[in-house]
C-alpha cells in the first residue's frame, strides 16, 4: 500500500512539472525541506555544489515564480520517465531511489536526452499526506546540453 | 605565433571598415576564421587558464583540460612545481589520461603499448625497446630526447595556473597588465583556495559571444528579469567598465546601495514584471572583499572569465568547439579557511549561476537565439556595436559596449584582419 502511495507521489510530482501548473510543484514538499540538483561528478567528489539547491518551500515558490514570470528562454516540452522506486522505511521517513530520464523537446520538435539521473528521496507523511523532506537529484549527464529551465 | 604569414584577401576583406563598430556576422560561422583562431589566438602567444593549484595537491595528480581543441593535463610534479603537457602519446597519438582527474604515480602511461614519460613529458622507456633475443624493436640510435611530450609553459598567479603553447610569451604578469593583476588578486590575493563543485554546459553558439556577453554590461539590466523584477540589479548602480592597454581583457564591477529612486530608462519602461522573493535566505550576501563592490566580473584574453557575484566565486572557462558551439566550465571555488556559514552562502548563491543559474540561464538562451539569428546571413552583415559610442575606453557607467569593441581590438590584430586602429 505505501509502495503505492509513493509511486502516486513520483508520478503526481514528475506531471506537476511536465504537464503544470508549475505552481504545484513547491506543495510536494514540507516547509523545511532540501531540495538539490547535483552531478555525479560533484557527488562523487563529496562536493555538494548544485545547479540548484533550495531549503524552503519558499525558495522551491520562487523558483518556480521565476521560471513562469522572470526568465527568457525559449519553449520547451519536459518529459520525465521514471523507474520503479526501490524504498526502505528509515524511522524518519522513507527513504526512496528510483532512477529518471529526463527529455527536452525544442520549439522545432527535436527531442533529446537532457540527462539520467537517480531520485534519491527522503518522504514522510504530514496530515496524512507524503510530502518529500529531501529530494536530491543526482544526475550522470554533467555535460548539460544548453541550460535546465524547469526543475528535474 | 607565426607572425609571418599574410592572411589571404578573404580575411582581411570582411571587416568592411577600421575600428570595431561593425563585427561581421562570418566571425562566428566561418570554418577557416575558426581554423586561424585556433591557430593564432589559442595556439599562438596566449596564455590559456587550465585550472587551480589546489585541483591537484598531491606530486603525480593531474588534472585534464583543453586548450582550444587541444587535450592537455595540468599535473603536479614531485618537487610541488606544474607541468602541464599535451594528452597525447608521442608513439601513435592515443589518449594518454581519459578520466577527468586522478594520480599517475610517478609517470605518465600510455594506455595502448605501455610507452612511459616523466611528469614533466620526457620519455624515459618502453616495452620491448630492445626486442625479444635481438629481434625487433627499437633502433639503438632512436633519439628518447626527441620523443616527449608536447611540453606547455606554465604559470601560476596566487594559485591560478595558466598555460601556453608557445614557450617564448611574454611573463603572464606582463601579458594581464598592472591594472588587470590588480583586480585578479582582488579575489585571488594569496589565500588557499579550495573547490566547491563543478559545472559544465554546452552553449551551441560561437565562443566569442560568450566572452562578448561578459564583456556586456548594457545587457544585464536588460535581460535578466530575475534580476530586474526582484529588485537585484539595476543599470544605475555605481559601476566601473575598465578595459587594459592592449584591449583584449577587461573588469565590469558594480556596488549596490548607492542607487536612489526610480531607474532613468529614458522614458523606456523595460519589460520585467514586479515580485519580491518569498524566502530572501537565497540573497543574504556577507561583505568578503575590503570594497563594497557587489558583482565584478573580469574577462581574460582569450577565454577566461572570473566571476565574483555577492558570495559566489567561479572561473568560467570557454571552450571552442567548431564555430557554432562550445562548452563553458564552471569552476566554483571558495577559500580554504570559510567558515561554515561561509561555505552556506556559497552553495545557495549558486543558484544564480550555472546552467540552471537564475541569471545565466536567461544567458545561454539568448546566446543561442544569437548564433541561430545570424547562421546563413549573407557576406556583409554584421553586429552593430554602437552603445555607448564607438571608442573602447573606460566607463563609470553601464550603457555601453565599449568591453566588446576593445576585444574585437585586439582580435583583429591577432588574426590578421586588417587594422583595426586605422
Amino acid at each position: 500500500m505505501t509502495l503505492r502511495r509513493i509511486e502516486r507521489l513520483q508520478l503526481s510530482y514528475i506531471s506537476a512539472i511536465d504537464e503544470g501548473p508549475l505552481d504545484n510543484w513547491p506543495h510536494f514538499f514540507t516547509d523545511k525541506c532540501l531540495y538539490t540538483v547535483v552531478s555525479r561528478d560533484n557527488f562523487d567528489r563529496g562536493m555538494e555544489l548544485g545547479v540548484m539547491r533550495f531549503e524552503s518551500v519558499g525558495m522551491l515558490i520562487d523558483r518556480a515564480t521565476a521560471t513562469q514570470h522572470a526568465a527568457v528562454f525559449a519553449p520547451r516540452i519536459i518529459r520525465h520517465l521514471l523507474g520503479p522506486a526501490m524504498v526502505d522505511d528509515t524511522g524518519e521517513g522513507y527513504r526512496s531511489r528510483c532512477n529518471v530520464a529526463i527529455y527536452q523537446t525544442s520549439p522545432d520538435g527535436d527531442t533529446m536526452l537532457l540527462m539520467t539521473a537517480i531520485y534519491n528521496d527522503l518522504i514522510v507523511e504530514q496530515d496524512g499526506v507524503l510530502k518529500f523532506k529531501e529530494k536530491r537529484v543526482i544526475y550522470d549527464t554533467h555535460r548539460i546540453p544548453d541550460s535546465i529551465v524547469y526543475p528535474l | 605565433m607565426d607572425g609571418t604569414q599574410t592572411p589571404d584577401k578573404s580575411e582581411t576583406d570582411i571587416w568592411s571598415e577600421a575600428g570595431t563598430t561593425r563585427v561581421p556576422f562570418q566571425v562566428y560561422q566561418d570554418a577557416d576564421i575558426y581554423a586561424q583562431e585556433l591557430k593564432r589566438i589559442f595556439y599562438g602567444s596566449s596564455w590559456n587558464y587550465v585550472g587551480l593549484e589546489c585541483e591537484i595537491p598531491e606530486p603525480g595528480d593531474y588534472r585534464r583540460n583543453f586548450i582550444g581543441e587541444r587535450e592537455v593535463l595540468m599535473i603536479r610534479k614531485d618537487d610541488g612545481g606544474l607541468s602541464v603537457v599535451e594528452n597525447r602519446c608521442a608513439h601513435r597519438g592515443a589518449q594518454l589520461c581519459q578520466a577527468l582527474s586522478g594520480n599517475a604515480g610517478s609517470a605518465i602511461m600510455c594506455p595502448y603499448h605501455q610507452w612511459t614519460y616523466t611528469l614533466d613529458g620526457e620519455l624515459t622507456g618502453m616495452p620491448f625497446k630492445r626486442g625479444i633475443n635481438g629481434k625487433g624493436g627499437l633502433n639503438p640510435d632512436f633519439d628518447m630526447k626527441a620523443h616527449g611530450l608536447v611540453t606547455l609553459r606554465v604559470e601560476s598567479l596566487n594559485g591560478v595556473v595558466f598555460a601556453s603553447f608557445d614557450h617564448d610569451v611574454p611573463e603572464l604578469k606582463e601579458y594581464l597588465g598592472p591594472d588587470m593583476v590588480k583586480y585578479f588578486t582582488r579575489i585571488f590575493n594569496g589565500r588557499g583556495l579550495r573547490v566547491v563543485g563543478y559545472e559544465r554546459q554546452v552553449i551551441d553558439c560561437n565562443w566569442k559571444l560568450q566572452m562578448e556577453n561578459l564583456k556586456d554590461p548594457y545587457h544585464a539590466g536588460i535581460l535578466h528579469l530575475f534580476l530586474i523584477s526582484f529588485g537585484l540589479f539595476r543599470l544605475d548602480q555605481e559601476s566601473k567598465c575598465l578595459v587594459d592597454d592592449s584591449k583584449g581583457h577587461s573588469v565590469l564591477m558594480t556596488a549596490k546601495g548607492t542607487e536612489e529612486g526610480k531607474e532613468d530608462t529614458g522614458g523606456v519602461r523595460i519589460a520585467a514584471p514586479d515580485f519580491s522573493l518569498t524566502d530572501h535566505e537565497l540573497i543574504q550576501p556577507r561583505l568578503e572583499f575590503p570594497d563594497n563592490v557587489t558583482l565584478s566580473i573580469q574577462t581574460l584574453f582569450p577565454s577566461i572569465i572570473i566571476q565574483a557575484q555577492c558570495n559566489t566565486l567561479a572561473t568560467r572557462q570557454v571552450i571552442p568547439k567548431g564555430p557554432g558551439s562550445h562548452e563553458l566550465v564552471w569552476t566554483f571555488f571558495g577559500f580554504e579557511d570559510d567558515d561554515d556559514e561561509m561555505k552556506d552562502l556559497r552553495l545557495r548563491q549558486a543558484n544564480l549561476m550555472g546552467s540552471a543559474g537564475y541569471v545565466t540561464l536567461d544567458d545561454a538562451e539568448a546566446l543561442e537565439f544569437s548564433q541561430v539569428g545570424l547562421s546563413g546571413s549573407p557576406a556583409g552583415e554584421a553586429a552593430v556595436l554602437e552603445i555607448g559610442g564607438t571608442d573602447c575606453e573606460s566607463n563609470d557607467h553601464l550603457v555601453t559596449e565599449s568591453l566588446i569593441r576593445g576585444f574585437y581590438m585586439r582580435y583583429r590584430d591577432i588574426m590578421g584582419h586588417g587594422k583595426a586602429g586605422a
